[in-house]
């Protein structure tokens, strides 16, 4: 084992440690069921909010295409 | 822990740090655990960007002593707050900004990658007349793909106190006394009726909510064997989906015998009660006081002659629609020094929590220089039969100055006090106020409201009793 390998194991350990310690610090409990039912949800919630974010977004689209469609038809006469 | 260092009876839950007093003076012992986190609100600009929005009370890091020096990483100094109050204490637009509030910290502590690891109502105080967190060490670094852990604790805090009111009765807030921990959703979702299971949000985080609770008590869940995560969009929908809900709940305004009275029109003409609103301004002048409780305040018109004149105010009313129309116009006034709370005189918040230790009951909390018992006294003497030499005690108890009105039994709402019943107050009278009074005070002026048979006092303790 050299001491690159070795380094990088370590390096990789602490990191786990790292991440336990960080998840100590929330000494709530957060509830099984309030857990779960956040990752049963959380796809829902997620499209929602990608909808709503981008909702004025998906009016500009289909104002600017439906007027683009009148544009046309008045064209013709 | 020495005795000289007083840990604070509430600040024992978190590893992260605690409370202590030294001196008389507050401060905030961080732990080494709590370090990286720390550090990162402090240097990433979270700390810079809530503080300017007054959404989190400044501090200072001191060098300091520690309270329990093995643990220590940094000593800070909050800034102090005016008075310590209650969610049990604030009308529902209080509770309602106060969620607002959390979940708009939660919003701009995300674009720094950081996120709240608890949401206790009691984390936020009012402030100048605004909600903040108080808590420093509520941050915790974003794990990307983890559920977020304070979810539950928000629902019963705030979700489930303001569904309740809005929905059932505003008069349920005082369930936030006994459920220290915030309402439990299974009560919740009893006691809210069935057209809120047809709202989103309350459906989900509330109802379902509820259910999945019991679903999994008494299961053993090993998160090792989940798979699924929680992205940061959804993260972030959880958080929106909150706030639509907490925003869509609105009071339906209930009217009580209180809110006729300040109108202003039944127990004063206008040359009255401006002559009252001047005797009260004047004797305020005279007393010069830091800080003062206006009990009984309706919607705070006597509260008003003290904030706007700069002194810390508190505007107390038991009937939670005169202390929300109170609330509600301090915010369009941008009144700095005025809090308006609810608050039963006759039944007031009692020392609660572990070992009744962790939130005092208001007596202990602070004390006023002055006391405004202005058209109240009636209502303790005749209609809760409160002898009156115990209501002086009581005032004595509270403050060295008091400015106190006596509503004879000539007065018409005496009268309507006294209607069905018989009258067994035969000391309520001029005499027998004054007799009862001058046991603990001073009485330095008495003057009848004109246009009225009322009277206006204003009272000093006496220094030898």
């Amino acid at each position: 084992m050299n001491f690159l390998h070795l380094s990088s194991e370590i390096a990789a350990r602490m990191n786990l440690i790292s991440v336990l310690l960080r998840h100590n610090m929330a000494y709530l409990d957060p509830g099984s069921g309030s857990y779960l039912l956040q990752l049963l949800i959380a796809g829902l919630l997620g499209s929602l909010f990608v909808v709503k974010a981008s909702w004025g977004r998906i009016k500009t689209f289909f104002r600017r295409l439906f007027s683009r469609r009148d544009n046309d038809s008045s064209d013709e006469e | 822990m020495t005795k000289s260092n007083q840990h604070l009876g509430a600040s024992f839950r978190d590893p992260s740090g605690f409370l202590f007093l030294r001196n008389g003076l507050l401060y905030r012992q961080i732990n080494h655990i709590y370090h990286e986190n720390y550090q990162t609100l402090m240097d990433s600009g979270l700390y810079e960007e809530l503080v300017h929005k007054h959404l989190l009370i400044p501090h200072e890091e001191v060098v300091l002593e520690a309270a329990e020096s093995q643990q220590a990483y940094k000593i800070i100094q909050p800034e102090l707050l005016q008075f310590i109050s209650y969610p049990y204490e604030w009308c529902f637009s209080q509770l309602k900004d106060a969620a607002l509030a959390t979940l708009k910290i939660q919003k701009i502590a995300f674009n720094y990658r950081l996120s709240l690891k608890d949401c206790s109502a009691f984390n936020i105080q009012f402030h100048h007349g605004q909600p903040l967190l108080i808590d420093t060490l509520s941050f915790e670094i974003y794990q990307e793909g983890e559920p977020w852990v304070a979810y539950r604790q928000f629902c019963q805090h705030f979700l489930a106190p303001l569904a309740l009111m809005a929905f059932r009765d505003v008069r349920l807030s005082a369930l936030i006394r006994v459920h220290i921990d915030g309402i439990p959703l299974d009560l919740a979702s009893h006691l809210l009726p069935i057209r809120t299971w047809f709202n989103f949000g309350l459906l989900s985080h509330i109802h379902l909510h509820a259910i999945s609770q019991k679903r999994y008590a008494d299961k053993t869940v090993d998160k090792s064997t989940i798979t699924r995560r929680m992205s940061s969009t959804a993260f972030l929908g959880l958080v929106d989906s909150l706030e639509t809900a907490v925003r869509g709940l609105r009071l339906k305004i209930q009217k009580t015998e209180w809110e006729d009275y300040y109108q202003e029109a039944h127990s004063y003409t206008s040359d009255g009660l401006q002559h009252k609103l001047q005797l009260v301004g004047e004797y305020i002048d005279r007393i010069q006081p830091n800080s003062l409780w206006d009990l009984g305040a309706n919607v705070g018109l006597f509260s008003r002659l003290a904030s706007d004149r700069g002194i810390t105010t508190l505007s107390f009313d038991v009937d939670q629609n005169a202390v929300e129309q109170n609330y509600l116009a301090s915010k369009e006034e941008g009144a700095a020094d005025l809090l308006p709370l609810i608050l039963d005189l006759t039944n007031p918040s009692p020392n609660l929590g572990w070992h009744n230790n962790e939130r005092m009951s208001l007596f202990d909390r602070s004390s006023p220089d002055a006391v405004l018992a202005l058209a109240l006294v009636h209502h303790l003497a005749i209609s809760n039969n409160v002898p009156l030499e115990w209501l002086a005690d009581f005032f004595s108890s509270l403050g060295p100055w008091l400015v106190i009105e006596l509503v004879p039994k000539s007065d018409p709402q005496v009268g309507r006090l006294l209607a069905t019943r018989e009258d067994i107050f035969p000391k309520y009278t001029q005499e027998g106020f004054e007799l009862a009074f001058r046991e603990r005070f001073d009485i330095q002026d008495a003057t009848q409201i004109r246009d009225s048979e009322r009277i206006l006092y204003l009272m000093k303790k006496r220094e030898d009793f």
